[in-house]
Parts: C-alpha cells; structure tokens; sequence
C-alpha cells in the first residue's frame, strides 16, 4: 500500500495566554481558519476547537471505518455506525497537561450474532490505527453494542 | 482540572463503499464533514481524514507549547506559521508526524529558536500522545 500524507496548517499570534490561533485543512480544504486559544482549550469553549476535540474526530471516525471493515468481514456490513469519542486532557504532576483517555462508544445496526459483534468490535480497535497511537500513552476504551441490545 | 472534548461519527455500508460523516463536535465548531475511506486513503477529493485531524490537532497544539515556551523565556512571537504533515500507511499505521514551523519573532537567533521547537515539539500533550508509536521531527526558521 502507497503511503498517504495529510497536512493542517496553523498561523498563531502572540503569547499562548493571550494570542490566538488560526487552523486549516489543508489537504482537503474541509475546513479553514478555525480559531482556537489556550483558554478555550482547558475552559469554556466559546464554540472554538481544540487539539483534543480533533482527537476525538479523528479517533471516532478511525473507529467507524475500522468497525465498518471488520463487520464486513463478518458478512454483516452495517446499516449504520453511531461512533461518539470523548478525549479528555489532564494536569498531571509538574503542572503539565497530558492527553489521559479517550473513550469511544458505538451503536450498530447490522445483521450480526452478540458474540460475533464483540469480536468485531476489539479487532476493530486493534486495527484502528488512531487507538494504537493513543493507547501509548493513555487509556482507550471501547463500550461497543448493537442497537438491538440497548433499546 | 480535567477538560474533556467530544465527536460524533455514523457510518453507513462497508468500508470501501460505504460513507460516513462526522456529525459533530461538543464546541459546534465543525461539522457535518463526509468522510469516505477512499478520500482517506488516496487523494483527499475535499474531505477530511483520521490523520488530517491529528495533523490539524498537532499544529495547533505543538504552536501553543511554542508560543508558551516563548512568552515564558520574554519573546512573545509576532506570528507562527505552523504546518503539520501525518503519514499514513494503510496496513501498518500512522508512522510519522513532522512539524514545519516558521517564526516572526523578535529579538531571538535561529539556534534559541530551534531549541524552544525542539522543546515544544517534545513536550507538547500531542506529541506526548503520540511519542514512542510515531515518528516526530520538526523543522523550524525564523522570518525575521
């Protein structure tokens, strides 16, 4: 498989207290000039992005492809993936921030056996790339079940 | 003090010819973005990607540190100009991260200010994440 490269862009302005940050996909152009500040990072957001909601982004949909390859696999391919990620940042000892976890839940609608579903779920997050990543450092967990189960 | 951030994702179909679409996010800033593996995994066609959004996350994390160490050493920079590229190898992961990083900053020389990237680019809560699964390099330059 060829290697694929993305890129983003970021212009900041000033101190990291006080200055503030414009942010662009600049492969895709999804999207452009997003701002974002160190308060609304660790605060209220104000409607402002951070590294760690981008996280979540990224760690959510690395999940649904994931999900959506293995259950293929299974013969089941969804119907529809609900993925919802939740990053959370840190102070840890020294002041410093850390990235501590991230937690994914995912409904599915698909024509699957529990047993088989489960099995779907943890190759999936040990084939999402994303969750590799971060569980070098923090902790990933996965509440994974079909739609059938908790309605 | 714990600060958490949220996404929500659907899916619908297999990977290759399935779609997805993150719905939102918690601060509303983005969203709805399609996402498709075949833009993830060939030429982005406009949507964004896993490894788009780690390199948006790592910018503007890596230009926070940056701008901090900065301040805190009495140089507050005019502006940085930061570029993030992820590499991606579908198979075998995201291998790479590597920062470009290009300072309007006054009254410091090319080697402080490649020690401060260094710094940021070591100590920054993304490359903390990333750090001993991807490789990390940064590349930086003063303007001015």
């Amino acid at each position: 498989m060829p290697r694929v490269s993305r890129e983003a862009e970021v212009i900041w302005e000033g101190s990291s207290a006080k200055g503030r940050g414009a942010l662009t996909a600049a492969s895709s152009g999804a999207f452009a000039g997003l701002p974002f500040s160190e308060p609304a990072r660790i605060g209220d957001p104000e409607g402002q992005t951070s590294p760690e909601e981008l996280i979540a982004a990224a760690h959510a949909a690395c999940f649904g492809m994931s999900l959506a390859a293995e259950l293929t696999r299974a013969k089941a391919p969804p119907e529809r993936l609900t993925v919802r990620a939740e990053v959370v940042i840190d102070e840890v000892e020294g002041g410093n921030h850390r990235i501590v976890s991230s937690a994914l839940t995912a409904r599915a609608r698909s024509r699957i056996g529990k047993d088989e579903f489960r099995a779907a779920a943890d190759a999936a997050d040990a084939g999402c790339p994303v969750s590799a990543l971060i569980r070098g450092s923090a902790t990933v967990s996965v509440d994974a079940a079909l739609e059938q189960e908790v309605v | 003090m714990a600060t958490e951030r949220r996404a929500e994702v659907t899916w619908s179909g297999d990977l290759l010819g399935g779609s997805g679409t993150i719905e939102r996010v918690g601060t509303g800033a983005f969203g709805p973005l399609p996402i498709t593996w075949k833009d993830r995994a060939e030429e982005p066609g406009g949507n964004t990607s896993p490894e788009e959004l780690l390199a948006a996350a790592h910018a503007a994390c890596f230009s926070m540190a940056l701008s901090g160490a900065l301040a805190r050493a009495g140089h507050v920079p005019e502006s940085l100009s930061t570029t993030a590229t992820v590499t991606f190898v579908p198979g075998t992961g995201i291998t790479k991260s590597v920062i470009d990083v290009e300072g309007n900053v006054r009254g410091l020389d090319d080697a402080g200010f490649r020690e401060a990237a260094e710094a940021a680019k070591e100590n920054c809560p993304v490359s903390q994440a990333l750090k001993g699964n991807v490789e990390l390099s940064v590349i930086s330059k003063l303007t001015s």
